[in-house]
């Protein structure tokens, strides 16, 4: 699975930055099409969503997505799946 | 499948502010009603006027957008026309303790099968920040521009007092914690009242030395305080912070309820 952002309705209130265990998301810095300052995804094959969720077979977390106030964090599946090289930081 | 599979994407992205709680609250219910496994052809959310109140313009389910403060009364009607729907109640604090307040507590009193979020942002948010029933002593708003001086509304305390079957509150801060509160008042027969103090960065934020969203999700999480830990230093006599906000399940009991399918 792969985290993103939905550029069409993130308003850029940055509660993801603050929310997330792993610091994926950072404030962004440049300017969408609408104004908008996306926050920018900082390695974010770290999320455990992303690892484990085939795994177990439920979403896991998700506190990112719970929280965003404008439902533009979510998952899509990557199809072929590409296992990225991961290091965790504990 | 995931609560997001219950909004309406051609509507999104909705009308509120960047950083408004609203988002949240519905996220975190919709997961509940999600997770309660609910048909989606079988439920009904109601709402009456105010920011929050657009909430059930942007899920994929039957809804009702009523006039300012009647939400309540036309949930009753739903829910008594038909006991074997489902029926969630979304509130703002204006539209329920100031106008509907006789409708709340009364609704409280029959104790109706319904669960009721109440987003409560301490203002009227939608009409441009006036104070409202629930802005707390002091602060700054529209019509209170040197420090509200009446004393607010504990939305809870009314609720335990007119007989509501569950009531808790929660902060647009803890979404696990407020997931799980919705979905055991979905699961308790007979109302289930659920306050969630939600953020308004644009209205109340701003007038209020919390003008960043994050300063406001910062505010939730050092100023709210468990309810046990609240009655532990109450019952010490140790002095508690005259600004907490005590989070946690209220009561939760099983009085006999109205409009319960038998």
């Amino acid at each position: 699975m792969k985290l993103v952002i939905d550029e069409n309705r993130c308003k850029g209130c940055n509660l993801c930055t603050l929310v997330c265990p792993y610091r994926i998301f950072r404030p962004g810095t440049r300017a969408n099409r609408k104004g908008v300052l996306v926050p920018e995804l900082d390695r974010p094959e770290r999320c455990t969503n992303c690892r484990l969720q085939g795994l177990y077979g439920r979403t896991l977390c998700g506190v990112c997505q719970l929280t965003c106030p404008d439902q533009a964090i979510g998952w899509v599946r990557e199809r072929p799946y590409e296992p990225a090289k991961i290091e965790v930081e504990y | 499948m995931s609560f997001a599979d219950w909004l309406r994407a051609d509507r999104l992205p909705h009308i509120w502010c960047s950083g408004c709680s609203n988002g949240t609250i519905l996220n975190c219910t919709l997961a509940a009603v999600e997770a309660e496994g609910w048909d989606p052809d079988r439920t009904v959310f109601v709402s009456g006027i105010g920011c929050s109140s657009r909430a059930p313009g942007y899920i994929s389910t039957d809804s009702l957008h009523t006039t300012h403060g009647r939400a309540l009364a036309f949930a009753t009607g739903v829910k008594l026309a038909d006991p074997s729907l489902n029926v969630v109640v979304f509130t703002g604090d204006g539209d329920l303790a100031a106008i509907g307040g006789n409708h709340f507590i009364h609704a409280c009193r029959r104790n109706i099968d319904l669960t009721v979020v109440c987003m409560n942002n301490l203002i009227y948010g939608m009409t441009g920040g006036q104070g409202s029933p629930t802005t707390p002593i002091g602060a700054l708003s529209t019509t209170t521009p040197y420090g509200a001086s009446e004393p607010a509304f504990d939305l809870v305390a009314l609720a335990v007092a007119a007989g509501a079957n569950h009531v808790a509150r929660w902060t647009a801060y803890h979404v696990r914690e407020l997931e799980r509160a919705v979905q055991t008042g979905l699961e308790t027969p007979g109302l289930s009242f659920i306050e969630v103090r939600a953020g308004c960065p644009t209205n109340y934020g701003r007038k209020n030395r919390l003008r960043e969203v994050t300063d406001l999700a910062e505010y939730f999480r050092t100023k709210s305080m468990l309810k046990a830990k609240f009655d532990r230093l109450v019952a010490e006599g140790r002095p508690v912070p005259s600004d907490a906000i005590v989070v946690g399940e209220f009561v939760r009991r099983s009085n006999p309820a109205m409009g319960v399918v038998p």
